[in-house]
């Protein structure tokens, strides 16, 4: 006799809608660059040189950057209503843990609900986590700008080397924040 | 009762089992056949229905039904007389505190520790004594079980997947217990947390390090000093998210627990005395300051058979211990 069984799983993830992008710039100049970060090793130090390049050399105004209280949580709601009512394009991560990877990714959807172009910065041993969360919440080829070896993943860095890599994601984050994407 | 979960068909159990394995939807060990008529036991036995919500994991856009815990259940082997204590234990998960995203997606591999208190170990004979920790009582194996296939197959922490564990260890097939609360008369943790002592109740610890406590000294103050020891080669930094609900969970074995029941020592003062240690300051790499909020944080289980003089310190993830009452 056939045995008819129930499936265990939640929903596939071809359910989720996917996310509207917002509306990109077509440059960055005038902008107010909103940074999540998750604290992870010294990423800060790589999102500060990452702004410093785009203050410099692409004329974003004004930068708001918070770190929020754990790797791999949303931000406080008062961050996060910083970051809303100020930024006017954005940056999370960084991704380099399972956890902060993927809510980092998450951060930069919920951020572009919002009507803030986003991009999150992950790294190559990542990608994989980071594109199974977007399937789950929608948005399966939403951007990323990826950190590669022989940087290691959890951002265990000097500060040379996290400005280093701050420098080598300006332009990946420059394209996804702007109408060139 | 009516369910949501698609049906699959197979030719038998056997193919069933094989088949589960090939969906992807399995742990590795062949798998019992959620079918309705077991589906429906199982969520009987704790008067639900199917699409009762237990929890949710936000990030992920995740809610974790009834039907979809009692499918799971039934998979891990579990009998519908334990799926109260399986509900307990997912809506314990699913708690805020217990940061479930973070410790199943973690590169750490965090595990989670099913501790049982109350009434229900004897009525399920869930194990608190000897070899508590390993294979050999099916409730226990399947209790944990079950929350592991929860996490994986509806929290969708599937291994290359939403679960980046670099090794991932056994602790993560099945790993429950119950507390030997009739070894002695230290206040059990569910009294701790506030419950009846005639309460059933779970508590959740997720695991980030299990660490082996080992001190053949008679003294109680020995005793502690290899726990902060151990403790303190791995320090324990601050979370803001967890903040003070950090702790810190010690499976205290009956050779160490009888040393301070002689020299007349509640679980409170060990509690004080250990936290005491813990919290001093750092001296090296290898000698950190733990950061527990106080000696409330420092929560012992007395559980494990006689002979060896060890102890078990389960070192949290970014967690808190979150506990529930068993129903119904």
């Amino acid at each position: 006799m056939a045995v008819l069984s129930l499936d265990p799983t939640t929903s596939t993830p071809e359910d989720a809608d996917a996310p509207v992008l917002a509306q990109r710039p077509a440059n960055l100049e005038g902008q107010v660059l909103g940074i999540v970060a998750n604290g992870l090793g010294i990423s800060e130090v790589m999102f500060d040189a990452l702004a410093a390049v785009l203050c410099e050399e692409h004329g974003v105004r004004d930068v708001v950057k918070v770190v929020k209280p754990s790797v791999a949580v949303p931000p406080w709601p008062e961050q996060w209503e910083e970051i809303i009512g100020q930024a006017t394009v954005a940056v999370t991560g960084f991704g380099g843990c399972g956890s902060c990877s993927t809510r980092s990714m998450r951060d930069a959807i919920d951020l572009e609900a919002q009507g803030i172009p986003s991009v999150c910065v992950v790294h190559s041993a990542l990608v994989p986590a980071v594109r199974a969360l977007a399937r789950l919440v929608g948005g399966p080829d939403y951007p990323i700008v990826v950190v590669d070896y022989p940087h290691n993943p959890t951002a265990m860095w000097d500060k040379d080397e996290a400005a280093a890599v701050g420098s080598q994601v300006v332009e990946g984050v420059y394209r996804c924040l702007t109408a060139g994407h | 009762m009516s369910f949501v979960s698609p049906v699959h068909s197979f030719e038998d159990e056997e193919a069933a089992s094989e088949g589960y394995f090939e969906l992807g939807f399995t742990d590795g060990f062949p798998v019992i056949a959620p079918t309705e008529t077991r589906v429906t036991a199982m969520l009987a036995a704790a008067r639900l229905g199917p699409g009762e919500v237990l929890g949710e994991v936000p990030t992920r856009k995740v809610t974790v039904a009834a039907e979809k815990v009692a499918i799971n259940a039934v998979m891990a082997g579990c009998r519908p007389e334990y799926f109260p204590v399986v509900v307990a234990a997912v809506r314990a998960f699913l708690q805020p505190e217990a940061n479930a995203h973070s410790t199943t997606a973690t590169l750490a591999g965090a595990a989670h520790a099913v501790i049982v208190n109350g009434p229900v170990r004897a009525e399920l004979d869930i194990v608190s004594g000897q070899a508590c920790f390993g294979p050999g009582f099916r409730a226990n194996a399947t209790i944990g079980r079950a929350l592991r296939l929860v996490i994986r197959n509806v929290c969708r922490a599937v291994p290359g997947d939403l679960d980046r564990a670099s090794f991932s260890w056994p602790l993560r097939y099945s790993f429950c217990f119950g507390e030997n609360e009739e070894a002695s008369e230290w206040t059990p943790l569910h009294v701790q947390f506030g419950y009846a002592r005639d309460e059933s109740v779970v508590i959740i610890q997720s695991i980030f390090s299990l660490v082996a406590l080992l001190e053949f000294d008679a003294s109680p103050q020995s005793i502690l000093r290899t726990f902060a020891h151990f403790t303190r080669a791995y320090g324990m930094g601050r979370d803001d998210f967890v903040g003070d609900a950090r702790s810190l969970v010690y499976v205290v074995g009956p050779e160490h627990q009888r040393r301070f029941l002689d020299e007349g020592w509640a679980k409170e003062r060990v509690s004080q005395a250990l936290w005491s240690l813990l919290t001093a300051p750092a001296t090296g790499p290898y000698d950190r300051h733990v950061d527990v909020t106080g000696p409330e944080n420092v929560l012992l289980v007395a559980a494990g058979g006689p002979g060896i003089a060890q102890s078990w310190l389960l070192l949290p993830h970014l967690a808190a211990p979150t506990h529930e009452r068993i129903g119904p």
